[in-house]
């Protein structure tokens, strides 16, 4: 039950770089303090490799957002340290923080992912907008036919379907090259047709682009697209599956919950 | 159960209510302040004018004709009225009073007026043992003998002037006397400066000869007012007239009135702003509540509430708003009505702010106005949230779309405004000045509404012209603000609808106001030769001011102006009572009259140059006879010289004659002092170094002043500087209005879009990025209402000063600097308005944002 990767790497040696996107160590995150403390993350170790699809899974509660919003420098963590690429982010001050999310960082939300005045193009290219940086148009053009929105740049979110809107979404995340790209219950709302349509859009932006993805999800499904899933229960890292399926995944959860409620 | 949901939404929006609630404030507070104010200024006087006049004062008839000003003599009643008025049954007392106007008090060493300059009057007379004086010694004793003079304490310690000081009273020459007491009001002062002789100095020095002013008679009791005073007037015989107390008090109450009447048309000029203004603020206020309570007001809905309860949910919250406002704004206006009185305190007029007087008059004012318009204000966002479907609960969340085109509103906006223009052109084209502001009026209205219509509609594309230069300018940010700003254009139309008010009056106003200054000053540029104007108050132009003037060097000549009145009988046999200007010789060379038909020359020749509507009204010509009687049998026949062109202020409801022609009717022995005296430079003379001659010269006589043109000028701009300090005010209070307002719809589209601002955080927005955004939109907003309110200003300005081009505004002046500095402090009324919304939303937690739902 201990995570290969801790052993794997350590950022801290030289050369071992390149393998990881992101990194966590000994990473705990409380709320409150007292009586009503709630530990929602307890000394985590986590590798994100590079050009890979991670997927985080557990039960409700678990910890899987806090880890990912730690992760991605959204929140701090009371204590450990987290690393994007070789830059440590805990301890930066909120403006390098927001640099960082803004340069190195994409964002894929379960719902609310667009501004509703920005039509889709605009959407897309906002992040590279907010940092004053021109859009690379040959790469724009892949990722958007990629997620086949070509003839929908100039709709409105409104304009759009839950499922469209999440393209959008994962398009906007794609377009400026992050060094890694966050999905928190991307497809949580859509439908399994749409939702699957997302999830390829996802695995080919890996496979082609070489994109680095951590998607938190509670689908097995979902996790099955992914090389790698990772299982958190409690705020601690129990287990991790490499080139999971949807079945092998199902199988491992039922497994948790049944060690759960025995 | 109602009540509770009110009053908990109520409480729940504790910030966005305390907003409106100072609208409310605002608007009650000087309703409530000018009913205070007012009210305490009359009892003030009342008390004043009852505990001073006497039961009845008899004076000398007013004459026919002739009016007080510039006299050289005062009418007195002969000193045994006092006698004769003393023997009428039921008088207990009757006490002759000496009291002039026209008397200037100055401090000899200085040669410095001493005295109001408010315009206030000096008042000089005799000091009696009057059982009803206004004054009481409070230092010195009474006057007694040729040398000594009682002065009141208020003129005395701005003059700064003690017992044993010198006091020069000039009347027609100067006598100096000693300060040997100090009066001081038992009441409160008016505001008028008071010197008091012994009588026997008072009559001689400002009667020229034993005689009074005014007999003041207390009765025994016995009789009433009205019986003394016709027992007094039967036992005197004809040639005086005699006032009641009553009638003594409503006259005092008329002279202070039409000062107070100003202050309380100005006050509740503001309130009216206020209220309009504030009115937009708590609409809005509430269609934002109701709009971010969609989803709310859907599920107590769809829960079976009626729509009848939804509308009295928020019309019980309106009413605990407009309560709570006008409670605060009547706390709020009695200390604007005692700062009020500290502001006439400090002018001169004495009022008491330890006794105001809060009538019940003022409750039902404030409440009536805090809470009637703080409900009906409601009432349309009320409507509206009743009308919300119970589906909307279950509707995604998010902000909630308008509809996008809104015919209805589209059509009436541009009948609306149509209209009103139409109005505008047809009073600007109208002939007659009463006609056309007649349709000015009508026009303002309705321009005004249609345009508060059309806000909303010209929000979109107005907003997408003014924020064009956003994204170019600012980037991201400058994108982002220009689409918030248009995203929610009925917002954005009624929160500038506020500012667009209060800057379309102040520019209107403006506009008038600068185009009478620059078309007075053009008629001075064309119409006056001479180069220094001479005056001297109500003193008048005495001779040997002008002997001083005359020896001036560098001065060329003189024209001097005296002012009579006189009945005129025009040969259609209508006879009216009409000023004339009898002036000297020199007159056609020192003004350029605006003749419409006939020659000045023909002044000299013993014609009359009369106006135009004067002409009009009675048919006349050049050469028709006009028959002026000066009264006393002094009558004579003057023929039409000139017929001036009216719209000249210089010339305007003047009638001139050379001095000549006036004298062989009115012997110079009984004409008045000059009201007025013109100088011109000699050719070659340095005009500037005169004018210090003029004024070297004139130094000892302190009732004088010189003017050269440009000072002249000076003076007009004065004039009206009353009208553009209220004007300035006004537009403080504009601002103050807008800037709530547009706070009041930040602060609410941040917590709106919280959603948003966390997501544009996650994905990099700096927070100084966000501020800007935040700030830019707010710029925007304030922009638009002030680029709406110019255009309406303009509109009406333009258009006043057209309505008013042949009665002396001929000349329009559109104020650049003005209504350039009015946009760049809409600039900076935006970046206030966004300094706490953008604070705030920049404080916002990334993650709390994502979260909230
Ligand atoms: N702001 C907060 N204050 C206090 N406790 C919090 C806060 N945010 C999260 N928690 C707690 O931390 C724990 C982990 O929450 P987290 O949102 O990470 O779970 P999750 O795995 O994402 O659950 P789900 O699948 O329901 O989204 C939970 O017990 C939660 O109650
Ligand atoms: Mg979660």
């Amino acid at each position: 039950m201990t995570t290969a990767a801790a052993a794997v790497y350590d950022p801290q040696l030289p050369g071992g770089a390149p393998a990881v996107a992101a990194s966590a160590r000994q990473v705990t995150k409380s709320y409150g303090a007292g009586e009503t403390r709630v530990t929602a993350l307890d000394a985590v170790d986590v590798d994100i490799q590079r050009g890979r699809f991670t997927a985080i899974m557990g039960p409700s509660g678990s910890g899987k957002s806090t880890l990912m919003h730690c992760l991605a420098g959204l929140d701090t963590v009371t204590e450990g340290r987290i690393w994007i690429g070789e830059t440590e982010i805990t301890g930066l001050k909120d403006k390098q923080l927001t640099r960082l999310r803004r340069d190195k960082i994409g964002f894929i939300f379960q719902a609310f992912n667009l501004l509703p005045t920005l039509n889709a193009l605009e959407n897309i290219t906002l992040p590279m907008d907010i940092a004053g940086r021109k859009p690379d148009q040959a790469w724009l053009d892949r990722v958007v036919e990629t997620v086949g929105l070509s003839d929908r740049l100039r709709h409105r979110p409104t304009q759009l379907s839950g499922g469209q809107q999440q393209r959008v979404a994962v398009a906007r995340a794609l377009a400026a090259r992050p060094e890694i790209i966050f999905g928190d219950e991307p497809t949580g709302n859509l439908d399994s047709r749409s939702g699957a349509e997302v999830l390829s859009f996802l695995r080919r932006s890996v496979d082609e682009l070489g994109q680095t993805i951590v998607m938190v999800t509670h689908d097995p499904v979902a996790a099955g697209y992914a090389d790698r899933v990772l299982f958190l229960a409690d705020g601690v890292m129990v287990d991790e599956m490499h080139a999971p399926t949807a079945d092998s995944v199902l199988e491992r959860m039922r497994r948790f919950d049944g060690k759960r409620t025995s | 159960m109602l009540l509770k949901t009110s009053l908990r939404s109520f409480f729940a929006h504790k910030g966005r209510m305390a907003l409106s609630l100072v609208a409310v404030v605002l608007s009650v507070a000087f309703v409530s302040g000018t009913l205070v104010f007012s009210n305490t200024a009359t009892s003030t006087f009342d008390t004043l004018f009852a505990s001073t006049a006497s039961d009845v004062s008899v004076g000398p008839a007013e004459p026919e004709l002739g009016g007080k000003d510039t006299r050289a003599k005062t009418r007195t009643v002969p000193v045994d009225s006092v006698r004769k008025v003393a023997a009428v049954p039921g008088v207990k007392t009757a006490i002759g009073q000496v009291t002039v106007e026209n008397a200037t008090l100055a401090d000899p060493a200085t040669l410095k007026k001493v005295g109001p300059t408010t315009g206030a009057p000096t008042l000089v007379g005799n000091w009696v043992d009057s059982p009803r004086s206004p004054v009481e010694i409070t230092s010195g004793h009474v006057p007694q003998g040729p040398d000594q003079v009682v002065l009141d304490a208020d003129t005395a310690k701005k003059a700064k002037l003690g017992l044993g000081g010198k006091l020069r009273v000039i009347v027609n020459d100067n006598r100096d006397f000693t300060i040997v007491g100090i009066a001081a009001f038992k009441t409160t002062n008016p505001g008028a400066a008071l010197a008091f002789l012994d009588t026997a100095t008072a009559q001689s020095v400002l009667l020229g000869g034993p005689a009074y002013t005014s007999v003041e008679v207390y009765g025994d009791g016995s009789r009433s007012d009205e019986q003394l005073k016709s027992d007094a007037l039967a036992g005197l015989g004809a040639g005086f007239e005699a006032k009641t107390a009553a009638e003594q008090k409503a006259d005092g109450q008329k002279s202070v009135g039409s000062f107070l009447d100003f202050m309380k048309y100005a006050m509740l000029g503001f309130a009216g702003i206020s209220l309009l203004v504030g009115g937009f603020l708590i609409i809005n206020t509430f269609s934002m509540l109701v709009a971010q309570r969609t989803r709310e007001i859907g599920l107590l809905r769809a829960v079976g509430g009626s729509r009848g309860q939804v509308n009295r949910s928020v019309l019980v919250e309106a009413l605990l708003l407009g309560l709570a406002g006008s409670t605060i704004g009547i706390a709020a206006g009695l200390g604007l009505a005692v700062g009020l009185i500290q502001l006439m305190n400090a002018i001169g007029m004495h009022l008491d702010a330890s006794d105001l007087k809060i009538g019940a008059d003022v409750f039902v004012a404030g409440y009536a106005v805090g809470v009637v318009i703080t409900v009906l204000a409601a009432l349309v966002p009320a409507l509206r949230a009743s009308r919300i479907a119970p589906i909307a609960a279950l509707r995604d969340h998010g902000t909630p779309v308008e509809a996008r085109s809104n015919t209805v509103r589209a059509i009436i906006g541009l009948v609306l405004t149509a209209g009103g223009g139409g109005l505008l052109v047809l009073a600007a084209g109208a002939e007659k000045a009463a006609t056309g502001g007649r349709l000015l009026g009508l026009g303002v209205l309705l321009t005004l509404v249609g345009f508060v219509v059309l806000g909303p509609l010209l929000a979109t594309t107005v907003v997408r012209v003014l924020g064009a230069l956003l994204p170019t300018l600012f980037g991201p940010s400058g994108r982002l603000a220009q689409r918030n700003a248009m995203r929610n254009p009925r917002r954005t139309g009624a929160t500038a609808a506020a500012l667009m008010i209060g800057l379309a009056l102040v520019i209107g106003a403006s506009v008038f106001t600068s185009s009478v200054i620059k078309s007075t000053n053009n008629q001075i540029d064309s119409s006056v030769g001479a180069d220094y104007i001479v005056s001297a108050g109500p003193n008048g132009v005495s001779p040997e001011i002008v002997a001083a003037v005359r020896q001036t060097q560098g001065v060329d000549h003189t024209t001097e102006q005296k002012y009579l009145e006189a009945y005129f009988t025009a040969p259609d046999g209508k006879t009216e009572k009409n000023g004339i200007s009898a002036v000297t010789a020199r007159f056609t060379e020192d003004f350029r009259l605006p003749v419409k038909e006939g020659s000045p020359d023909s002044l000299k020749q013993g014609a009359l140059a009369i106006g135009e509507d004067y002409a009009k009204d009675h048919g006349l010509k050049v050469g028709d006879p006009i028959k002026v009687d000066y009264g006393n049998g002094r009558v004579q026949s003057l023929p039409v010289g000139v017929v001036m062109t009216k719209g000249n202020q210089l010339f305007d409801g003047n009638t001139f004659a050379s001095l000549d022609t006036v004298s062989k009717a009115v012997p110079a022995a009984d004409q008045p002092v000059d009201a007025i005296l013109f100088a011109k430079a000699a050719a070659g003379a340095d005009v500037a170094r005169t004018l210090t001659g003029l004024e070297d010269a004139l130094k000892q006589y302190p009732q004088a002043s010189v003017r050269d043109q440009a000072g002249y000028k000076d003076l007009v701009q004065e004039q009206v500087n009353t009208l553009l300090y209220m004007i300035y005010g006004l537009l403080g209070l504009a601002i103050v209005v807008a800037v709530l307002g547009v706070v009041n719809t930040l602060a609410l589209s941040v917590v709106e879009r919280t959603r948003e601002i966390g997501l544009l955080r996650a994905i990099g927005l700096s927070r100084r990025q966000l501020r800007r955004m935040i700030r830019l939109e707010s710029v925007v907003i304030a922009l638009f209402g002030a680029v709406l309110g110019t255009a309406l200003g303009l509109a009406w300005g333009i258009t006043g000063q057209q309505v008013l081009r042949t009665q002396g505004l001929e000349t329009l002046a559109v104020p650049t600097t003005t209504i350039l500095l009015t946009l760049g402090a809409s600039v900076v009324i935006g970046l206030l308005a966004a300094l706490v919304p953008a604070f705030r939303a920049g404080r916002m937690n990334v993650l709390a944002a994502i979260a909230t739902d």
